[in-house]
């Protein structure tokens, strides 16, 4: 017993010992904990982003030509883009508002086809409030650099031997491997025709073949009112002709109507081979 | 004639005797009252452990006191050492105690719904003062309950302890072995994170196997609240954790401890003659009194309980919390909580509604009645060689089962989704988040190339990665390689990609499997920390 009294006391101390310990040493815990907090926010927002933005964006959210605008750059984040659509509150606030509730009209001056999505699930999209907050601190992550690099996004190179609107061109012969790389990549094909439900999926979905099979019998459809006389020629036309044809359920101008200035004749060649590989 | 009067006797002591004679007569006075009947010199006598006066003081406050008149005055020398209780009912009591304080803290930071819970968590974590030590030790405690309550139940049977007339005191101790397992279940949700919501849904996926469908089906939705654990299913849980589970707890529990003290302690089998109950009558020899020996001996382990515990949720132990729950996303390798494994072990065995429903319906049912049909006479370990076996082998059936329950056992995926979880696991961080992030340097490296790796923890990495992409070559595929591929990807942020590629022999055809994560500078894994 005596030595149970005796313990008992020097653990006391020890409990006290022990309390303070922690005690001094929560704050500087708390502070890692936030700020560990933050970093997987960050990496939570990455995976988001590949999953969800990437396709538009580009994979390091430098934008895609005819697509959507550049997020990765200097000027969302020093302040010119937010005088420009008139936002008064922070670049982190912006940036948020964008995700969460989309964009229903374009900026002054850009030609993007497509609206932003709205993203949030308090507005209809599939993400929570805390995914929304991950992306935007992944995209708050990017200013660093992206002032870095500074000045505006470079104006688009221009193509040497552009392909050009014609149908008639003749093709080189075409690479499925590199045209997927294209169609997820650079071009941002799959942000619409993959990814959403903008164009038509290219894919097989349900009882609808993919785009390689459709597009061997669509230019003899009654409603066609394009030019092509056969497959490949149909698949040139939609790429770089894009209001010659209009597939039922969607609307005009939607799609990018510069593809035959950005796209090499090889480029177009792998596009209709990855294409055609979709059955 | 005054309209109000006030009288203070302890003036006219003052008056009488002097203020210090008065003032130490009150000091007397209120020990007395405090102690519940033991005055100034009898606390020393305790303390002291003087033998004691006749008639015995100490027993005044068993007598007079609402907390100690459910303690017995002494208990029997036979039952004071560690054997044969082990002090498991003790500690029982003790870790719910224990949770009831750590949990009510917690309650003060807590919302129970899935648009606040685990932003609660983080705020616990990382806002609230102690707030990431209280969480530890509630669930520590909460762990170590269920390890003690059902030790408790074990060494019960071992000594033959349920037999009569503790029949009825066996039958609430399994209620409250119920309770425990299933305020530590519901308990599992209430964080709101990916390992908290699966490993529930896969606990709670068993209800809905009830036969006949109408059943289950209904008890499915009013457990869940809906199809799926969302805001009522939170509630509900929550509910039963805080009010109906603690509420019958408490209940079971003062049956059981009257059972207890009216029956008294059983004394060790061997102890008394086949067929006979001493317990209560213990002779004036072989007592031990509760003051000051018990309680001595309580208050120390109390302390002793409080510091080990601190001392483990400060050095060793951090209670996980993986990312926000999504009902969407299901984790590879989800498992119910460590002490449902055998039943998700059963599951394996075949249909759900053997295994998952009647089964351990029909067992819970027997363990429940059992000291009604299990009616030998004899606690002797000599003769109850069918009971003891029984036990043994139930032991044995639960960590076969248990172990069954682990991904480790009968799990069907794939060996290069197998090889990618092992660096890249979806229920905790895993080792490429582990390691040291400078250490994860940029590049394309080869897996069966782990000896040219730059540095000794990527070539720990990579050699873990080889060894499991080699169980991908099989009868149909050969030549599986595995790469790790790390990129530069923002400011402190490196995208990790992984891949497993192979030459499919049917067709020779390639084949490929990937998966990529993004791994921040201050993500702090290896330190443990938040979501």
């Amino acid at each position: 017993m005596k030595w149970q009294i005796a313990a008992g006391m020097f653990l006391v101390l020890g409990l006290i010992v022990l309390t303070l310990g922690l005690a001094l040493s929560e704050m500087p815990r708390m502070e890692l904990f936030k700020a560990s907090n933050d970093a997987r926010a960050v990496e939570s927002g990455a995976l988001l982003f590949e999953n969800s933005c990437r396709a538009c964006h580009g994979p390091q959210g430098k934008g895609i030509e005819g697509v959507a605008p550049p997020i990765n750059a200097a000027d969302l984040y020093d302040g010119s883009r937010l005088a420009a659509v008139g936002w008064s509150g922070t670049t982190e606030d912006y940036v948020r508002n964008v995700i969460a509730a989309g964009r229903p009209v374009p900026s002054a001056g850009t030609t993007y086809p497509q609206r932003m999505p709205t993203w949030s699930d308090r507005f209809g999209g599939p993400l929570r409030d805390d995914q929304v907050d991950s992306l935007v601190a992944f995209i708050m992550n990017w200013e660093d650099r992206a002032l870095a690099e500074g000045g505006d996004a470079a104006p688009p190179p221009v193509v040497e031997g552009a392909v050009g609107t014609d149908l008639a061109v003749s093709l080189p012969e075409g690479d499925a491997v590199r045209g997927q790389q294209l169609a997820e990549g650079a071009l941002g094909c799959s942000g619409c025709h993959v990814l959403a439900d903008v164009g038509p999926a290219w894919n097989a979905v349900g009882d609808q073949p993919g785009v390689g099979t459709r597009a061997a019998t669509r230019f003899t459809q009654d409603d066609y009112t394009g030019q092509a006389a056969d497959a490949q020629q149909y698949l040139v036309e939609a790429v770089v002709q894009t209001n010659a044809f209009i597939v039922s359920g969607y609307p005009a101008n939607i799609m990018p109507q510069n593809y035959g200035d950005r796209l090499t004749g090889q480029d177009l060649a792998d596009l209709i081979a990855y294409m055609n590989s979709l059955r | 004639m005054a309209i109000f009067r006030m009288h203070i006797p302890f003036l006219d002591e003052v008056k009488a005797k002097g203020l210090r004679q008065a003032g130490r007569a009150k000091a007397d006075d209120l020990v007395t009252r405090v102690t519940a009947g033991l005055n100034p010199s009898d606390v020393r006598g305790l303390l002291r452990d003087d033998p004691a006066a006749r008639p015995n003081p100490r027993l005044t406050p068993h007598a007079e006191g609402f907390w100690l008149h459910m303690r017995p005055t002494y208990y029997h020398t036979l039952v004071d050492g560690i054997y044969p209780t082990f002090r498991l009912g003790w500690l029982s009591t003790f870790f719910f105690v224990f949770e009831i304080i750590t949990g009510v803290f917690l309650m003060v930071y807590y919302t129970p719904s899935p648009d606040a819970a685990y932003e609660n968590m983080l705020n616990i974590l990382g806002n609230v003062f102690l707030g990431s030590t209280m969480r530890d030790l509630h669930k520590l405690g909460a762990e170590a309950m269920v390890l003690v309550v059902a030790l408790h139940m074990l060494r019960t049977f071992v000594t033959g302890s349920y037999k009569k007339p503790r029949q009825f005191t066996w039958a609430t101790g399994i209620i409250l072995l119920g309770v425990t397992l299933f305020l530590s279940f519901s308990g599992y949700l209430l964080p709101w994170d990916q390992l908290s919501l699966w490993a529930v849904t896969i606990g709670a996926s068993m209800v809905e196997a009830f036969p006949p469908e109408v059943v289950g089906q209904t008890m499915n939705l009013i457990v869940r609240g809906g199809p799926e654990f969302n805001a009522d299913g939170l509630l509900r849980f929550y509910l039963l954790h805080v009010v109906l589970l603690p509420l019958i707890g408490i209940v079971a529990f003062g049956v059981h401890y009257y059972k207890v003290i009216h029956h008294g302690h059983s004394l060790p089998p061997e102890a008394e003659k086949v067929g006979e109950d001493t317990a209560k009558r213990v002779p004036l020899d072989r007592r031990v009194y509760f003051m000051p020996r018990i309680v001595t001996r309580e208050l120390f382990y109390i302390v002793a309980l409080v510091f080990l515990f601190l001392a483990a949720a400060t050095f060793f132990y951090e209670a996980p919390l993986e990312i926000k729950a999504d009902s969407l996303v299901t984790p590879l390798h989800t498992t119910a909580p460590w002490y449902f494994l055998w039943l998700q072990g059963m599951l394996k065995l075949g249909d759900k509604v053997i295994w998952g429903v009647i089964v351990p319906t029909v067992l819970i049912g027997l363990l429940l009645v059992l000291p009604y049909f299990e009616v030998g006479p004899s606690r002797r370990y000599g003769d109850r060689r069918i009971g003891l076996s029984v036990a043994a082998l139930s032991v044995a059936a639960i960590a076969v089962l248990s172990f069954m329950g682990t991904p480790w056992y009968g799990v069907s995926t794939s060996a290069e989704q197998e090889a990618v979880a092992t660096l890249l696991p979806q229920t905790h961080p895993g080792p490429v988040r582990e390691t040291e992030w400078e250490a994860i340097e940029l590049g394309t490296f080869t897996a069966s190339q782990y000896t040219a790796a730059p540095n000794p923890a990527m070539a720990a990495l990579l050699e873990t990665f080889h060894a499991e992409v080699l169980k991908v070559n099989d009868a149909e595929r050969s030549q599986a390689e595995g790469f790790m591929i790390v990129e530069d990807w923002q400011t402190d942020l490196r995208k990790v990609t992984l891949r497993v590629v192979w030459t499919n022999l049917a067709d020779n055809s390639p084949g490929e499997y990937s998966q990529v994560t993004y791994v921040h500078r201050q993500a702090a894994y290896d330190r443990g920390g938040g979501s």
